[in-house]
Parts: structure tokens; sequence; C-alpha cells
């Protein structure tokens, strides 16, 4: 009975935690924003090539938004997100374009590729013991040239193949690239929600030092979260071959800002410990939204790097001002504790 | 310029304790082994391209547009310092660049100013989105990167939207007078009597020097300069020792804003228009040269010869595989392994001598 | 109830353990037996902590022998001590602020099923834990939204989640109330009857004798004295090995109050923002008024309120008779000489990788700065030249790094920096934490002359001992309020016992919160 009332209790608690958090404010303000949109448009806006193109673009900002994110759990950086994603994504197409090699086996080469990358971005960090920010940078500047490498001036179309067939897919209208980017989210939410490791992960993003005394590797932490961001690239490389017309050397050229704008309007923390997946993923969609206004009243595209910039801006600050409000409280609980002590301690004094 | 005769690595200089000093130390100053290692490695590099390829030496065709590059990327690197030297960054160092050069492109052809009045207006616009920036960061609290870079998008917008609202071809193209030649001229131009300085070297470096003397004395020598290092070392003991941390932070982010303004500018001499595009290339060697240099990203630490040192580094690397042919393609292959191998090795030099400094003890 | 002399659990045989300038442990002897509650005591800075972290694995001794259950151990991490059965609950918070109570007390051994976390277990066993502790917590809520007396409660929750032989309790109630402690205590006294050992350290000496069995008093890293059945010792016995006949207050020619006129810093009823309530005391010049009191009590709050970080909401401070709004720590100095060398030296005293130069001198730009800024180097070395001489500040040149000072010498920078900057009231907090014995009387020394050279000085430690050698009148604090003062006559057992009177209440004595 008292198991049945607390779970209720509990269900309850955490339905208003939610209705209070950053996800709900972006569900909100997406939902609104998508209404808008569609009601300026006159309805065109919910026509099947119009939502078939919304979300096919949504596919790589959320899953590059992921990568970042899953490094930003362990409070790290990855700045080589765009570069790797480039090169992998112009492999892909140079391996199955000139060298002939199967569809399947070229994208399970840049999947395991990108691990492997991640994961020696990992290592560099934690034996070097150099900034990761650093690390990355120099890795960035080595995969941008990479990608220049095999790709040169030219554009590879990896022609008619499966994966292009693949890439213009759709399930009741919903492009199958994009349930691929929700299925990677999904997973990883559950990774980080349920799987130990991704537990660990997250215990070590926020209190290393707890962790260090709970039994956890920081270390192995930072290595596995810098290769999971190199398997999501991979992932995000892979979709962009399948829907993009061509592949060249300025895949990735832009990727960086839009890594860190969805998970940090999504809520995660810099320094580790706190992220939400959905978050990021609403924070994708309430981007991709600008751009969508963007096109449907012929603006600049300048408005939406504008918009993101001051958007992204006024999130840190509100969150500030929330969290500064939050510590005032916290003070006034403790207050009211002490004097909760003192009161215990002159009662008993006054007794004997 | 002694820069970082007060400053340096923790661990690299390790004294025999317990004797109180009577006169002043000559030992050299710290960090300056780092930065003749890398004037050797410079020197070392310059010869072995020379003997592979003597057009390395070419004044007209590799070394002028050499030390031109090395010029603008200098005072791309003393912004970043800035930022650097209270443990802070400035991704928006690209896009600071842009701002102020399309001050810098409006003044000329809308208002119709001068070179030097035009310029002194992208200096003041660099210095006012960096101080924006700055107070931002220490009015919030929020870390400086999350900062710089919603920075850094907003601007990339506002940039390109002004520029498509007020040129027609996105560039703003009137060049008043004197332009054309800093971007041509070298010391050959420059005569006292009949001794003329080399053709080799561009007139636009003494914009660079200018800003190495006035960052470098503002570090060195003054009151601010210092309390701007301790901010960076420290936050909490500088506070407690009674420096105004939140306007020093203010300040930092100022003179990276500056600095920025006018390595766009310079950028915008050597093109020879102002466009949104200016700047978009300053992020990665932004870092590149201080940290090569000995700045450090945790604040406290700065170098300005390091920084023209770890930026001549970079560009004579980049020059140099060039001139041997080396495909542009394979170009930032070798630079991010040789940079990756330069930072582990001078990690684990002053790991290494840490750990002996804390066994003596 | 107990059986002292059975084979110990765990015994830690002439531990050594040193730190850069300072030797924290030397030959120090720990023995546990189970089933019994052993106190581990010490004044601050005798070893403690020290000796707690090598039994959890976080330090290696450089010598000394651990031997758990009969068998030798070397612990490399927290996970070698976990599996050897040793669970410990530390000073400091160690919780994952996002996670959950349940998450956060199954941390150390995460139930898992396959490659997931089975929750249902984590959950049952949480709130088995929970249980033991009689606690009703949302086993779901976040740790960060739980109070500091809550989150220390899951701490020690998280300790007992798992079959351990050894349970060490590092101050535990600190945060808690006496309703918490006692239902805390209790638990230990049941897990006692069950045959674990624990190991109490506290500051809280009724506590101590009302669960503890046993117990091991530890001085300057050394075990004074070794698994002595508690019964047979008193309170004050227990004290005065913990001071130590050494530690006798070194006696100083006394000097000159100036009694007349008004004080140089005063406080009025000083109310503020972090909750002290009606603070009132007065420091002269040429005095050194001690301000005691147990972590916690709201000293360092309130040095930290005099220097403007924290808002006085009602009650005035006056600074040689003249009221006081204080607003930075820039205009405390500048405009009322007010100087504060805070306790953590290496986080808040000092820049420890900058030279000697910087560290002192950045107080006297301000005053010996030229046009632009311009800091005339000459005049700059002279004046920290002048003050490393005459404070003994040991260091191979200006140009030497904080950072690589002993812990003597690096508190003489940080107090210098105040005294290059002529400040005439100093607030010094704890400044001989974590430094050896020879450097702390020298530093006594000169705090001693400091006040005779016309300083007034208000002095925050919680070393007894240090406080009885220099303050002449002692201030004792609780609970953000002033509980009382003590004039010092110099004779330690009169002038401690008076003060530890103050800090439990004046009838703690006959107060027994503790049922054995």
């Amino acid at each position: 009975m008292k198991a049945l009332s607390s779970g209720r209790s509990e269900a309850r608690t955490s339905l208003l935690r939610f209705f209070r958090s950053t996800e709900m404010t972006l569900l909100v303000v997406g939902a609104a924003g998508f209404a808008i949109l569609v009601a300026g448009s006159h309805g065109s806006l919910l026509h099947g090539d119009a939502v078939r193109g919304i979300l096919s673009y949504l596919t790589v900002p959320i899953l590059i938004g992921l990568a970042q994110l899953v490094v930003l759990a362990v409070g790290q950086m990855n700045l080589s997100v765009g570069p790797l994603g480039g090169f992998l994504a112009v492999l892909i197409a140079a391996l199955m374009a000139d060298h002939g090699v199967p569809v399947l086996l070229a994208v399970v080469i840049a999947l395991t590729l990108g691990t492997l990358i991640g994961a020696a971005n990992g290592l560099l960090v934690v034996t070097t013991r150099i900034n990761g920010f650093i690390v990355t940078l120099a890795t960035m500047t080595i995969l941008g040239g990479l990608q220049y490498r095999v790709v040169g001036t030219r554009t590879i179309d990896p022609g008619s193949g499966i994966l292009k067939t693949f890439g213009t897919m759709s399930l009741l209208n919903v492009p199958v690239i994009f349930l691929i980017a929700l299925a990677a989210a999904g997973l990883l939410a559950f990774f980080l929600r349920r799987v130990v490791t991704g537990r660990r992960l997250l215990a070590s993003g926020g209190n290393p030092l707890a962790a260090r005394l709970s039994g956890i590797s920081n270390d192995r932490a930072i290595v596995v979260a810098h290769a999971l961001s190199g398997l999501i690239i991979g992932v995000a490389a892979v979709l962009t071959v399948a829907s993009a017309p061509g592949v060249n050397k300025s895949i990735g050229g832009d990727w960086l800002l839009p890594s860190f704008a969805a998970p940090i309007i999504g809520g995660a923390a810099l320094t580790g410990g706190s992220v939400s997946v959905l978050g990021a993923v609403l924070a994708a969609f309430v981007i991709r939204l600008v751009d969508v206004a963007r096109a449907q009243y012929s603006l600049d595209p300048s408005w939406v790097n504008f918009t993101v910039g001051a958007v992204v801006l006024g999130t840190v600050v509100i969150t500030r001002i929330r969290e500064t409000r939050q510590a005032k409280a916290t003070r006034r609980r403790v207050d009211l504790g002490r004097t909760g002590i003192t009161g215990d301690s002159s009662t008993a004094g006054s007794a004997s | 310029m002694n820069t970082t005769e007060q400053v340096g690595q923790p661990g690299t200089d390790r004294p025999p304790p317990g004797r109180p000093w009577t006169v002043r130390s000559h030992r050299l100053p710290p960090g300056s082994i780092q930065r003749l290692g890398l004037l050797a490695i410079i020197a070392v590099l310059v010869f072995a391209f020379g003997s592979a390829r003597s057009s390395f030496y070419n004044q007209q065709l590799t070394v002028f547009p050499l030390l031109r590059d090395i010029a603008t990327f200098t005072v791309v690197g003393l912004s970043q310092m800035a930022a650097l030297s209270v443990g802070h960054m400035n991704l928006a160092v690209g896009r600071m660049a842009a701002f102020s050069a399309m001050f810098m492109g409006l003044a000329y052809q809308d208002w119709h100013l001068p070179l030097y009045p035009g310029l002194a207006v992208g200096l003041a616009a660099g210095a006012a989105i960096g101080s924006l920036t700055g107070w931002i960061i220490s009015a919030t609290g929020v870390n400086s990167f999350v900062v710089t870079l919603a920075m850094d998008f907003a601007l990339l917008g506002l940039v390109s939207l002004v520029y498509s609202q007020f040129s027609t071809t996105a560039a703003f193209t009137t060049q008043p007078a004197g332009m054309d030649g800093l971007r041509t001229y070298s010391l050959a131009d420059l005569c006292a009597g009949n001794v003329c300085g080399s053709p080799a070297i561009p007139q636009i470096l003494l914009f660079t020097g200018l800003a190495m003397l006035v960052v470098g004395y503002l570090y060195a020598r003054t009151r601010v300069g210092r309390e701007l290092l301790l901010v960076g070392s420290n936050i909490r003991a500088a506070r407690l020792s009674g420096i105004p941390d939140r306007r020093r932070v203010i300040l930092a982010h100022g003179l990276s804003g500056t600095l920025a303004g006018l390595a766009g500018f310079m950028l915008a001499v050597t093109s020879g228009s102002f466009t949104a595009g200016i700047g978009s290339q300053f992020m990665i060697p932004s870092f590149l040269g201080p940290i090569l240099g000995g700045t450090l990203l945790t604040g406290g630490v700065v170098s300005v010869v390091g920084t023209l040192l770890g930026t001549a580094l970079v560009q004579v690397i980049r020059q140099g595989l060039t001139t041997l042919g080396v495909g542009l393609e394979s170009l930032d292959v070798y630079l991010g392994v040789i940079l990756l191998l330069t930072l582990s090795a001078g990690r684990i030099g002053s790991v290494v001598s840490h750990r002996r400094a804390v066994k003596t003890r | 109830m107990t059986d002292i002399g059975s084979d110990p659990i765990l015994l830690a045989d002439g531990l050594v353990k040193d730190f850069p300038g300072v030797r924290a442990l030397n030959g120090a002897t720990l023995r546990m037996s189970p089933g019994s509650v052993h106190a581990l005591l010490g004044e601050n800075g005798a070893g403690k902590s020290t000796l707690i972290k090598i039994l959890t694995g976080l330090y290696q001794p450089d010598a000394g022998n651990l031997v758990v259950g009969g068998q030798p151990i070397t612990l490399h991490s927290a996970n070698d001590a976990a599996a050897a059965g040793i669970a410990v609950v530390h000073q400091e918070r160690n919780l994952v602020p996002e996670f959950s109570v349940a998450e956060n007390i199954t941390l150390n051994r995460i139930p898992v099923r396959g490659v997931l976390v089975d929750r249902a277990e984590m959950r049952a066993r949480a709130r088995r834990c929970l249980d033991l502790l009689d606690l009703d917590l949302d086993l779901d809520a976040p740790v960060n939204r739980l109070s500091v007396a809550q989150a220390q409660l899951v701490e020690i929750a998280r300790a007992l989640s798992s079959e351990n032989r050894v349970l060490l309790l590092d101050e535990p109630t600190s945060a808690l109330t006496l309703q918490e402690s006692d239902r805390l205590f209790e638990l230990v006294r049941r897990l006692r009857d069950q045959g674990t050992a624990i190991l109490l350290v506290s500051h809280k000496l009724e506590e101590v004798f009302a669960v503890c069995d046993t117990v091991t008093v530890l001085r300057d890293g050394v075990s004074v004295l070794e698994a002595a059945p508690l019964a047979e010792h008193s309170r004050d016995e227990v004290v005065t090995l913990m001071v130590g006949r050494s530690h006798q207050a070194a006696s100083f020619e006394p000097h000159v109050v100036e009694r007349d006129g008004p004080a140089a810093l005063e406080l009025d009823k000083v109310s503020t923002a972090s909750g002290h309530r009606d603070i009132s005391l007065d420091v002269r010049r040429g005095e050194i008024v001690g301000l005691y009191g147990l972590v916690g009590a709201g000293r360092t709050e309130l040095a930290k309120a005099l220097l403007g970080l924290d808002r006085v909401v009602s009650g005035e401070v006056r600074v040689h008779g003249q009221r006081a709004r204080v607003r930075d720590v820039r205009e405390a100095l500048n405009r009322y000489r007010i100087g504060y060398v805070p306790e953590n030296r290496k986080e808040e005293g000092l820049f420890l990788d900058q030279p000697l130069t910087m560290n002192i001198a950045v107080t006297v730009w301000n005053r010996i700065q030229r046009a632009f800024g311009y800091v005339p180097r000459a005049r700059e070395r002279k004046l920290v030249q002048e003050y490393t001489e005459s404070l003994g500040i040991r260091a191979s040149g200006p140009d030497q790094h904080a950072g690589l000072l002993s812990g003597g010498n690096q508190q003489k920078v940080s107090l210098a920096k105040w005294l290059a900057a002529k400040t005439e009231i100093l607030i010094i907090d704890e400044p001989t934490v974590g430094i050896d014995v020879r450097a702390k009387s020298a530093f006594h020394q000169l705090i001693w002359q400091l006040a005779a050279d016309g300083l007034a000085i208000l002095l925050i430690t919680s070393d007894l001992p240090e406080m009885v050698t220099l303050a002449e009148r002692i201030v004792v604090m609780r609970d953000f309020q002033i509980a009382g003062s003590v004039p010092n006559d110099h004779d330690y057992e009169r002038t401690s016992t008076a003060v530890i009177r103050l800090i439990h209440g004046s009838g703690s004595s006959n107060r027994k919160p503790y049922e054995r």
C-alpha cells in the first residue's frame, strides 16, 4: 500500500519535474513555432514533400549534436566532429565509387574507423593529459587534411546504389534516415540511463572524485565517450552519403557550431555529468525550424546563424539566472536546517 | 621583449631550496628554453626547406607573403592570448575580426573616412563587441567557451546580413588612400637616406610590431597586465587580494576583440577588400600560436614572443611544405601531426621536470 | 560486549607518509577489532585524514604495513579497499549531484543484469540501506535536491550498502541534527554487535565517549595512545594526550594593547546575509583576539562579510570608530586597511604558478604605479625583498613559483602581501594547518610580533593550543552566533576547558544525549 502510493507520488513528482524542465520548454517552443509556420504557409508545410524535407535535413544536426553530447557528458569537448564526419563521408563515397567496395563493407569500415579515431582522441587526452580541446583541435586539422586528400576538389557521387535508395526511402512519409537518427538518440538515451557503462560515464562527468572513490575509472570513461562520439559521427557520415547528391571537401565544414548548439540549448552542462538526449533532439528541431522559417519567408540565410547565436546566449543567461535563484533557495533551506540544529541543542541544554 | 620573464610553467624552474636570496638571480627566465627551442626548430626548418628548394628563399614570391601571413596571424594569436591570459577562450576571434572589418568597410565606403580614422572606428567596434562578450561572461558566470561560441554564431549572421544590406557585391571595395600601399610596400620603400630596408619584409609587419610592443608592455610592465595574469592564475585569490576580477575579465575580452579587429584590418589590406568571410580561417591558428609559444590554456602565463614564434613555426611549415610540392591535400595532415608531437613532447617534458621538482623536496 | 583482546580485523603498523614540506604520518599505528567501535582522535593536522586516506587506498604509505583479516594487503585504489571490505564515509561530500539517491547509494557496487543496471535490485538495496537508518527519502530524487544533512545521510547509507568488515566514519555528524546523530549511533551499535569494526573520527568528544569502546590518539603523525579501552580514560586525559605537554603555551613577552580611544575594528550586533545573528566583538591595536569554534560555526563567513564578500544586513561595523561599509576587498584594503589571510592558502591565498614577486606585490601595485599603470620593477623588487627578508621567507629568488615553497613559507607569502600593503587590521584564518611543528612556532612568533608592532589581529583557528598561545581573548562562535568570550591567562588547562564548555553549550558536561 505504501509502495503503491509512493510510486504514484513519485510518478507525479517526476511529471512535475518534466513540466518545469528545459525539454518541456523546447517542446512548447518547437510545437508553437511549427504551428505558426504551418499557419503562415497556409498548410503547405504539412504536405508530404515539405515534411520529408524538414525531417531529412534534421538527421545530421541530431546526430552531430549527440556526438558532442556524449563527450560533454564526461566534461570533454570534441572539436573534430566536422572533419571526422567529412573524412568518413568522402571515404565511403570514394571506396564505393573508385574502388568498387560493396556498400555494406564501406559502411562497416566507416563505423569502425570512426570509433577508432574517436578512441584515439580519448587515448591522447588521457595519456598526454593535454586538454581535450587542444587534442581535438589538432586531430581536427589532421582529419580535415585527410578529407581533402581523399576527395581533393572533386565531388564524388557514389552512384545510385542501395545506399542512395535507402537515403530517399520513407516510411509513412517519414524518411528512414531520420528514423535512424531517432533510433540512435533512443539508444544513446538508453545507454546513458540504463547501461552500467553509461552510468559510469555520467558519474565520472558529474563528480570525478566521487567516481574515483567508488572505483570508477575516469580515464576509461573519457576514452569510451570519445569512441562513442566517433561512432555516432560514423553514422552521420553514412547517412550524409546516403542522402546528399554527392560529397566533397566541404562536408562537415559547418558542423562544429551546431554540434554544440543542440546539446547546450538542450540543457547540457559543459562541466559534465548533466546532459539530456531528448533536449538535444528537440533543440536540433527548434534550430531546424529557424531554417524552415528562413526559407518560407525567403530571408537571408544569415538570419539562421544570428538567431541561433542569440538563442544560445539567451539560454545560457536564463539558465544562469535560474541556477542562482535555486542556489539562493537552497541556502535558505540550509539556514532553516541550521536554526533547527540550534533549536535542538538549546532545548537539550535547557532540559538538563 | 621580456614579457614572460615574470611568468612560466610551474616545474620548469627548480631552485635549490632553503636559501634567502640577496642578489638578483642571473639564470635564464623560465620559459625561455621553450622559446629558444622553437627558434631552433624554425631555423632548422628554414634551412632544410631552403636546401631542398632554393625558391624558398625567393624574396618576392615566398618570403614576403610568408612574413605577411606571420604578421597577420601573430596578431590573431595575440587576440586569443588576451583571452587565454585570464583562463578564458575566444572562439569568436574570427567573427570579431569580421565585425570590426565590417565597420572599417562601412567607414571607408559610406562615411568616406581616411585610412587611419577608419581603422580606429573598426578597432573601437572590436573593443566594444569584445567587452560585451566579457561582460556577459562575468555577469552570468557562464563558461567563456559557450558564450564566445554563441557570439560567433550571432556575429556570423549579423555580419553577413549587414554586408548583403549595404553592399551589392557582398564586399566593401572602396579603398582609402594608402591602403593599397600597405599591401605591397616592403621595407625597401622605407629609406633613411640611402639605406633602405629589405624588400622581403612587408611594411604591414610594423602593425604586428606595434601590437606586440603594446601587449608585451601591458603584461610585463603594468599593474593591469599583471592583474590580468593573476585573475587567470587563481581568480578566487585575485578577488581576495583586492583585484577587480570582473573588470579584468571584461578588459581581457575587450583587448581580444580589439586585436581581432586589427588582424581583420591586416587581412583586408592583404586581400584588398572587406568581406564577410574575413576571419573565417582564424580560429585554429589563433590557438596554435600562443599554445606552441608557451601560453597556458588554464591562464596566468602568456608569452608575446612565444606567440610570434609559434605562429612563425606553423606558417613556415605550411609555406615550406607548399614549396616542397606537398599538395594542399596533405598539408593539414602533416601540420596536425607535428602539432600533436610538439604539444605532447612539451607536456611530457614539463610533467617529468615537475615530478623531479616534487621528489627532491 | 566487546572483546578487545581478540585478533584485530585491521592492523596498520608504523605508517609513514610524507608530503612536500611536511611529514603527515610518522609511524602511526591503528588496531581495530571486530565488534568494536574505535575512536581516532587528534588535533587538526595530527594525521587523521591521511591515515583514513591510506586505509581507503587513496594514498600509498611511504613505509609501514597494513593487515586486514590477518592478511597483509596493499591498497592501490578505492576498489582495493572496497574489495577488502573497508567502507568509508569521507569528510567531503562525494556524491554525483545529478544521480538519484538510490544510484548514489549503490555507486560503488552497481547491481547489474547483463550490461544493464538492475534498477529493481538497485532500489531494493538502497531501500534496505535507508531502512537501516530509518530514513524515508525519495529514492529517485536527484541528490542535488537534498539538504546538506540529507546528503550526508545518503553518504552514510552508501557506506552501509555493502557487507563490510570495517566501516570508517570521518566526521559523520558534522551536518546532522541530534536526532539524526542518535539514529546513526544506534545503527553503529547494531553493526558493532553484528561484528563490524567501526572507526569514528569526530571533533565532538561527547559523541566519542558515548559510542566508542577503544581509542587511538594521534599527535604529529604518531600514535600516542594505541587502541586503549576508552572507559579507562577520562575526557581530560584524552584531551591532554591530543594536545601534548610539549604544546603547552609558549610564553611570549606580553605587549601593550592600546586601551584608549575607539577599537581598531568593532562589530556591533552585526547580522549577515549568510546567517550571522547579532555578532558583537572588538579588536584593539596591538591585540590578538581569537575567534574559536567548530568547523561550520561561521567564522570564515564572518571574515568574508567584513571584506564585503557577504552582505551585512543589520548592525554596524566600525573601523577606528568610523562606521565602515565595505563593498569589496579592494575597498577593505585601500580605504579601511583590512587584510585577510585565507584559511585555504592554496586555493584562496596564493597564485601557485606565479613567482614570489607577483604573489607579494599584488597589493602594492596601486601604490607604486606611475603613469599608464607602469610598475617600476626595481621598486617592486625592493619591496618584495624587504618583506621576504623580514619574514624570513626561504626561496631561491624572487622568481621562484609559490607552488614550490614549503607550507610554512607559503603561508608567510600569503601574509607578506598584506604587510606590504600596510594593513592595520589583519584577519588571519587557520594559519598553521598542514605546517610542521617548527615552522608553526616560527609563525606564532611572527604573529605575536605583528601585534607588538601595533596591528589589530583577529585570529581564526581550530587549533586550541595555538589559540591559547597567541590570543589575549578568545571569542567562541557557535552556529553563527557568539557563544561567549574567555579571557586568556595562557594557562592551557583552564582556558581550554572554558572554551570547550562554551562550544558544547554551558551545561554540556551534564547532558547525556547518547545512551551507551
